[in-house]
């Protein structure tokens, strides 16, 4: 009889876990400019209806993602409204951003990020998309815009596998020869390498690696174990976490026991980043450092871990927007509109858009002022070279991996992130 | 040795917090054989009502001496009764009148109550995870070679006790005698002149006070929350619960605590990640040879 129940309820359970939620986001921060114009699109599937051009932003802007989402939606949001303002292609077009979530229960989600490719896909006035935030959505999301051939730019993912080697392949099988995504930050190889250089400078020399076992945090966890033991520290070990785990208690008892002086994270807040730097107080590893990747370079680490925030270190796979000369005029811009401070990738997000719509103008002046088709979008993105934009030059290669990528290195100091260095890399 | 001792008290103190939703589990299962789904929720709704009475007391961080006492035990208090009622008004509104009704129908409105909850709290506070201010300071103890912090002590203790007075008001009261009437027959207990409905919603005010303790607790020994707290932990409970024997008060403690070691001594000696797949294949075996739980048989003491 138990049994019964049991599988009734875990079927029931996993169903309600797995359905594939999608929920249309359009806070009232971060709305797009109201477009009288728009009629409701009573032209047929494939030609784009009217003057509006749309411009797919996929992000997570609920729940523990919230944080470090919302201000990256923001960026794309203003580079979006100021191409308006500025007559977007003589003002013949409007651009509208069609703002979707792809976090359920409060977390990114790939099910809900493939859903909401589905629907821009099915848009035909969505010329474009930016996003997705994180690498397992990308995953899911990549083969429907290599199959529909809708250009998309991430802002954030830095898992390798997204764009080159076999698995990126795997990735493209359905138009192997066709490549629509594009990011504009760095890998996790040199994102890890980058950290492990960090470490050994700060004289950590024992390193317990720790990872969330998603795409983004295990591939991270793994190039910084491989660089760190290049540079001569010693990986004590490697564990994984589980979905949905609070209670770390057991496995920082165990990591106490092998006296590290590092712990690192490959993971994000939301996967229990911040949690396992708040336990380490309570199994008396406080004054053990504590290391990440960008996934953890938000304002809800810092609210979850609490005190012991401090002496942590962190990287964002995007320069610091706050300490460029290019910057400058995004920056004042962002605070003006937004009332807040930028977010550790609101200036990517406004750059890959900006890569976007100046695409989509080359198009339609191609075109001779008539919209233009998905493919020809694509192409001009793939021509990007030296686009002059807040981050820098942003220039893509055959695999759509961005060609001077920029790291930023931070600390945690009496509860305030500080920068401690931005390191551009060659490719 | 040492390492392995102190993995006990982090298995005992997880399943602390285990063992009290688990009470919960098993006593509304016991008496009308549902499986209350939104139990996990009213646990989470715990730490969010202790949060609010915090704030209203303007409690941010330690308290200390004969305030910390009062305070802890005013929260812990307000947190059981609101819970509890939440419980009552959750039987009430959504499975009183299909008591009589096939077993899925109450099941899916449990589920469906647990969706209503999260979605309340999501609403009250927001999707993000908060943080629960430290109120209760955590200096550790060593005892011999291992250490136990005021916190961990704190679950345990607390667990243990609230097992043992619900286990003496069942057996030794008035009350406890018609509850456990009900859950052995309910057409009889009615013939007899108990109040059915008054007994139901009686079990279903404790289990969801114990539920508001078990928040509370958490929220102290994690120092944060949020909305969708509530539904790994009471999967967690629940299997607790069954592993126990579902329906058996001290089937749901033992299960609790046993869940909770072999997470941890899982995680020291195998690897954390393998920790959910022991702890239900252990489930599983149980299952296979004690079909009704470890505890689950002495009918009787069924409530």
């Amino acid at each position: 009889m138990c049994f019964r129940f049991l599988a009734v309820v875990l079927t029931v359970v996993l169903a309600a876990c797995s359905s594939p939620s999608t929920s249309t986001s359009t806070t009232a921060s971060s709305a797009p400019a109201a477009d009288a114009s728009a009629a409701p699109a009573a032209a047929p599937a494939g030609d784009a209806s009217g003057d509006t051009i749309k411009i797919g932003v996929d992000l997570p802007v609920s729940g523990a993602d919230a944080s470090i989402g919302i201000p990256t939606q923001n960026g794309a949001v203003l580079a979006i409204e100021e191409a308006n303002k500025n007559g977007f292609a003589g003002g013949k077009f409007k651009l509208q951003a069609a703002l979707l979530d792809d976090a359920v229960q409060g977390k990114h989600d790939p099910a809900a990020g493939a859903q909401n490719v589905k629907t821009f896909i099915a848009d035909s006035d969505v010329l474009g998309m930016i996003g997705p935030f994180n690498s397992n959505v990308a995953k899911s999301e990549i083969p429907l815009t290599n199959d529909a051939g809708l250009v998309q730019i991430s802002p954030s993912n830095t898992s390798d596998g997204l764009t080159v080697g076999d698995a990126a392949k795997a990735l493209r099988s359905s138009h192997p020869d066709v490549n629509a995504y594009f990011r504009v930050c760095t890998n996790d190889s040199n994102q890890g390498g980058a950290l492990a250089q960090f470490a050994r400078k700060l004289k950590y020399g024992k390193a317990f690696i720790i990872d969330d076992n998603e795409t983004y945090g295990k591939g991270l966890a793994d190039s910084f174990e491989a660089h760190f033991t290049k540079l001569g520290g010693t990986a004590l070990g490697h564990e994984h976490i589980t979905a949905n785990q609070q209670d770390f208690k057991a496995l920082l008892t165990k990591i106490k026991s092998l006296n590290p002086d590092l712990i690192f994270f490959g993971g994000t807040t939301s996967t229990g980043g911040g949690l396992i730097r708040r336990q380490m107080g309570d199994v008396g590893l406080a004054k053990v450092g504590y290391m990440g990747g960008d996934g953890i370079s938000d304002p809800e680490f810092l609210s979850t871990a609490g005190s012991l925030a401090d002496g942590s270190y962190f990287s964002v796979a995007a320069p610091d927007a706050t300490r460029l000369a290019s910057a400058k005029t995004f920056v004042s811009a962002y605070t003006a509109r937004f009332k807040s401070p930028i977010g550790g990738y609101s200036a990517s997000a406004y750059s890959a858009t900006e890569v976007l719509i100046a695409a989509i103008a080359k198009a339609i002046a191609a075109d001779g002022g008539k919209v233009p088709t998905r493919a020809e979008v694509l192409a001009n993105v793939a021509a990007t070279k030296d686009f002059a934009s807040p981050i820098g030059q942003i220039g893509f290669d055959k695999n759509g991996d961005i060609l001077s990528p920029a790291l930023t290195l931070q600390e945690v100091k009496a509860g305030k992130v500080v920068t401690v260095d931005v390191i551009t890399l060659k490719s | 040795m040492d390492v392995f001792l102190q993995q006990v008290i982090n298995g005992l103190s997880l399943g602390g917090i285990y063992a009290l939703i688990a009470l919960g589990y098993t006593m509304v299962y016991g008496i009308i054989e549902l499986i209350n789904f939104a139990h996990g929720d009213v646990y989470t709704l715990g730490t969010f009502f202790s949060l609010a009475v915090l704030t209203l007391l303007g409690v941010s961080g330690e308290v200390h001496g004969p305030a910390l006492i009062g305070i802890v035990v005013l929260t812990i208090a307000v947190a059981m009764l609101l819970c509890g009622l939440t419980g009552v008004i959750i039987e009430r509104l959504a499975y009183r009148r299909l008591r009589n009704a096939p077993r899925l129908a109450p099941l899916i409105t449990a589920i469906g109550m647990s969706f209503i909850l999260e979605n309340i709290m999501q609403y009250w506070r927001g999707p993000s995870p908060i943080g629960f201010p430290q109120v209760v300071p955590n200096p550790t103890f060593h005892l011999g070679p291992v250490e136990i912090g005021a916190k961990q002590l704190l679950v345990i203790v607390l667990a243990v006790v609230m097992m043992i007075v619900l286990q003496l008001f069942i057996f030794n009261t008035k009350l406890g005698k018609a509850m456990r009437a009900t859950a052995q027959d309910r057409d009889a207990a009615q013939l007899m002149g108990i109040n059915i409905n008054t007994t139901i919603a009686l079990t279903f005010l404790i289990g969801s006070a114990l539920a508001g303790a078990a928040g509370f607790v958490s929220g102290v020994y994690y120092g944060s929350t949020w909305f969708f707290n509530g539904f790994a932990a009471g999967l967690k409970a629940f299997t607790a619960a069954v592993l126990g024997g579902i329906g058996n008060l001290a089937g749901a403690m033992l299960g609790g605590f046993l869940i909770g070691l072999i997470e941890s001594l899982t995680t020291q000696f195998i690897s954390d990640q393998w920790s959910n797949v022991v702890v239900f294949s252990v489930l599983v075996l149980v299952l296979i040879f004690r079909p009704s739980g470890l505890l689950g048989e002495s009918l009787p003491n069924k409530v």
